[in-house]
């Protein structure tokens, strides 16, 4: 189940950033990663999403340079790394825990790189203060990394990374131990940097609201593969693997056996009209998938597909209210409602309320 | 204990409003008995070697009785040639045993922290050995070692016997030290273009040599006061202090002794409380250099 | 790489000095194992492992108390009393066990003292007895077992001892029910460090005892510097090591089982 290569992108010079060619890594027994195949183009903010143990980290550590692949090549700019030490590579690294040097001040934390590099010192002078500027630091060059916040600290691992203009910026997690607001506050910074500066950017993480806010494009990542890989869009709107489907958003997946072309009859009894893929045949079992935004609940328009279900359950949620639906047998469906000014506020959906959900059929997927 | 359980679960409240102290006496007694048990022990601990330090200054050669303050037995101790030979013999292999010792436990302990190679696994088993061996089976193995390779018993002995039981220590407090301070921080290093060389020098020595000076010193100590593992391996001259003293007080206790062990008593215990201390001192004074000034 | 020589050299010292066995074979007699089960010598096997048992349970009992007065009540003060609890254990061995010997002796200060109070004409003969032996090994090896003591209670959460008050009736009950348990561990850690050594000893028994309290240290010391029976001596010190080798799986494979508990 690998991911088919990304289609050809708007990148002028076709040379991906990195390349990963069947790329397997093994810890003993264990494979961590799965004859990976995809390319990254460069310029792109690109992530790795997937929950913890999919492989994602030791993807990433691969492409420092801490780990070497136990099958297959990692290409970077189209130059094979694997005989490259870490410190030889034109990649850095923005850790988890930030890593930040604690017996050096910012300053010098910042300045690591360029010191190894031998850079003339009033220019390394330039080029700290240009980026503590960019990572709005400017000022705290003789603070020590235990005086500076958690925020802080992980700008000054961002800023010691960047300074040194890699051709590609590796993120674990970096935003992983921030509160939510400070996380939704750098998730904008750190794209608005991207841009600016105009790196490729490798972001894992296991939030799939920050990947798909922050992404040019998504690898969905589950037990070592590759599931899907695509514009946050396609891989929300169009999930390929039921894992996708569930791991990004809300899946509700119904199962069903197709009966005629076009119809399938679910669990309960009920035929619903779906768009099945031309290789379908009448006693195939599928999997409808219907994004719970998509369906109406008693408001159906014409052409819908219309289910009849009891509510079982009900999650007030601020912004939008959400509803459990029973529809028979095991199936269950969430839908939601937004409580915008338009949400009737007298219907409220008790618990073993009988009501009718629907949703256009172009609207739903059909997975195996 | 059902009973005590029911009637507690009668009574929580009542319990807990009224003061508790009240209704629990004996709870209350308890911090005092234990206090002055407390004292009472520092008392019996301390005491004999006070004792001890407070006779060797005693003018006379009584035990039970003090006279008068003199130096008397510190300058018996300082002009006997035997017994300047042991001191002198003593610090040498101390300070020798620190120097090995530190140097092999430190490497071994980086070696195991971040190489993960086929021996690691049965390297640290075998390295926690020296530490739980009782020292008269240390003793008797390093004494049937060197005479089974025709070794002559000497100085050298002794220390090959302390630099090998000791290493163990060094490793132990170097590890912990290492693995506490990360792996992440040397990838950092190495990520930004540092060797593993310079990534050494410049990110994991300065942060471990609070630990290795710590471990040093603790060899220094354990290898000046210690006795049995030298009992066992040396020679007939010089004799390391400890074992001067135990053939001296088998043949009876004389004041000269409580000046001995009164000297050795503020060595081994200044080595120790600097090797606690210093780390925590000199770590403080972290500032190093500017960018401008500075080479880092 | 670079490391491989260190870890050589380790490799190599550690299996030389631990091979006693090597004098057995240059003069291999089956028969020094026998020796050591010979009806003279069992007591003092049995004696050694008397007098290590007894000074365990001192250690505990005295140390126990110790350490929980100050992880319970020291505050802030904690850790400086811990230091200075321990601070006289950093003194040389010899020197402490010294110290007591020139307390007791028959010219020691504490007989100077009874005969000045007028209570003995001659002076009471402290030493050459078991319970002084004893003493001094418990006056040796304290701190090994309040250290590991302090250390489990302090990393126990001192809420659940609140929680055990409401629970239990009597402040007893509240201890055997819930603190003992918790610190169970560090008793164990504790008695195996105080234990191990203590078997071994010799000084105490030698400075502070006779000839009737002799411990298998003691035994051994003999061999190699008073009667020259070398591999007799080796034999013994195998069959101690071998002794204290099973004890030592018993703890940890009790250790281990508890640690697999508390993960559960």
């Amino acid at each position: 189940m690998t991911a088919t290569p990304a289609e050809a992108g708007s990148s002028t010079d076709g040379t991906p950033a990195i390349l990963f060619d069947g790329v397997t890594k093994r810890f003993g027994e264990t494979e961590a990663v799965k004859d990976m195949r995809i390319e990254i183009r460069r310029g792109e903010f690109f992530s790795l999403l997937g929950p913890s143990g999919c492989g994602k980290t030791t993807t990433l550590r691969m492409v420092a340079g801490f780990e070497q692949p136990s099958d297959g090549r990692i290409f970077l700019e189209g130059e094979p790394v694997e005989a490259i030490p870490p410190y030889r590579r034109n990649v850095n690294t923005v850790f988890q825990s930030y890593a930040l040097f604690e017996h050096l001040n910012v300053a010098d934390n910042v300045a690591f790189g360029q010191q190894r590099k031998k850079v003339a010192k009033d220019e390394i002078k330039r080029n700290v203060a240009e980026m503590l500027e960019l990572v709005q630091l400017t000022g705290r060059e003789q603070a020590k990394p235990r005086e500076l916040s958690g925020g802080q600290q992980q700008r000054v691992a961002l800023a010691r990374a960047l300074i040194n203009r890699p051709a590609v910026l590796l993120l674990d997690e970096p935003l992983g131990s921030l509160d939510l607001k400070l996380r939704k506050q750098m998730q904008v910074e750190l794209k608005e940097i991207q841009r600016e500066v105009g790196i490729t950017f490798v972001y894992v993480t296991h939030d799939q609201e920050e990947a798909l806010s922050m992404s040019d494009r998504i690898a969905v990542m589950h037990d070592g593969h590759v599931m899907q890989c695509g514009v946050p869009e396609d891989v929300y709107e169009r999930p390929e693997e039921p894992f996708v489907a569930g791991f990004i958003g809300i899946s509700n997946l119904v199962e069903g056996t197709v009966t005629d072309p076009g119809t399938v009859e679910l669990a309960s009894g009920v035929s619903v009209s779906a768009p099945l893929p031309a290789d379908c045949r009448p006693g195939d079992r599928v999997r409808i998938a219907v994004r719970p935004e998509k369906i109406a609940i008693d408001q159906i328009e014409p052409g819908m597909v219309q289910l009849e279900g009891t509510v079982e359950q009900r999650v007030y949620l601020g912004m939008t209210t959400q509803i459990t639906v029973a529809l028979g047998g095991e199936a269950r469906l969430v839908a939601l409602e937004q409580n915008t000014y338009r949400a009737r506020a007298e219907e409220r959906w008790e618990e073993g309320h009988r009501l009718t959900l629907g949703w256009h059929p172009e609207h739903c997927l059909i997975l195996r | 204990m059902t009973a005590a359980r029911g009637q507690a679960l009668r009574l929580p409240f009542s319990r807990r409003g009224t003061a508790g102290r009240e209704t629990r006496p004996k709870e209350f007694d308890r911090p005092r008995f234990l206090k002055w048990f407390l004292v009472a022990f520092l008392v019996f601990t301390l005491a004999p070697i006070a004792i001890v330090a407070l006779f060797s200054l005693n003018s006379s050669k009584s035990l039970q009785h003090f006279d008068g303050f003199s130096l008397q037995w510190y300058q018996d101790f300082l002009n006997d040639q035997q017994l300047r030979e042991s001191l002198f013999a003593s610090l040498e292999i101390a300070t020798v045993t620190m120097v090995v010792a530190t140097l092999l436990g430190s490497t071994l302990a980086y070696g195991l922290v971040r190489s993960r190679t086929r021996f690691s696994g049965a390297t640290n088993v075998l390295m926690l050995i020296p530490l739980v061996t009782p020292e008269i089976v240390a003793g008797v193995s390093a004494l049937l070692l060197f005479t089974q390779l025709g070794m002559q018993l000497s100085l050298a002995t002794i220390m090959i016997a302390q630099v090998t039981f000791s290493i163990s220590y060094v490793t132990v407090i170097v590890r912990a030290r290492l693995s506490g301070l990360g792996r992440e921080v040397e990838e950092a290093a190495m990520d930004l273009g540092a060797t593993r060389l310079q990534t050494l020098r410049l990110i994991t020595l300065p942060g471990l040599w609070p630990a290795i000076v710590a471990a040093a010193l603790l060899v220094f100590a354990l290898s000046f006061d210690d006795f049995v593992l030298s009992f066992f391996t040396t020679g007939t001259s010089p004799q390391p202090l400890p074992v001067r003293i135990y053939s001296s007080i088998r043949f009876g206790v004389t004041p000269t002794i409580n000046a001995i062990g009164t000297l050795m008593m503020l060595i081994s215990v200044t080595t120790i409380v600097l090797a606690i201390a210093l780390p925590r001192l000199v770590g403080r004074r972290e500032d190093r250099t500017p960018l401008l000034g500075g080479e880092v | 790489m670079l490391f491989a020589v260190p870890l050589g050299i380790t490799l190599a010292i550690s299996f030389g000095t631990v091979d006693e066995l090597g004098n057995a074979i240059y003069g291999w007699n089956p028969g020094n194992y026998a020796d050591v089960f010979d009806p003279l010598f069992g007591p003092v096997l049995l004696r050694s492992v008397a007098y290590a048992t007894a000074t365990v349970v001192l250690c505990i009992l005295i140390g126990y108390p110790i350490a929980y007065y100050i992880t319970q009540f020291g505050g802030r003060y904690k850790y400086a009393l811990l230091g200075l609890v321990v601070i006289p254990f950093l003194v040389n061995y010899l020197i402490r066990i010294y110290a007591w010997v020139a307390l007791l002796s028959d010219e020691g200060l504490v007989n100077g003292v009874l005969k000045d109070v007028g209570l003995t004409t001659n002076g009471v003969g402290f030493l050459n007895t078991s319970y002084t032996v004893i003493g001094g090994l418990v006056y040796g090896y304290l701190a090994f077992m309040i250290l590991p003591i302090f250390a489990a209670l302090d990393r126990m959460d001192s809420s659940v001892i609140e929680a055990g008050k409401d629970l239990y009736g009597t402040p007893w009950q509240t201890f055997r029910h819930v603190t003992w348990p918790s610190t169970f561990q560090g008793v164990l850690a504790g008695s195996v460090l105080v234990f191990l050594p203590a078997v071994g000893d010799f000084v105490s028994a030698q400075l502070l005892g006779g000839t009737n309290t002799f411990m298998i240290g003691n035994l051994i010391q003999q061999q190699f510097f008073g009667a020259g029976n070398w591999p007799f001596g080796a034999a013994l010190t195998t069959v101690m090591m071998g002794f204290l080798l099973i004890f030592m799986v018993f703890y940890l494979r009790s250790a281990a089982r508890a640690a697999t508990e508390a993960r559960a």
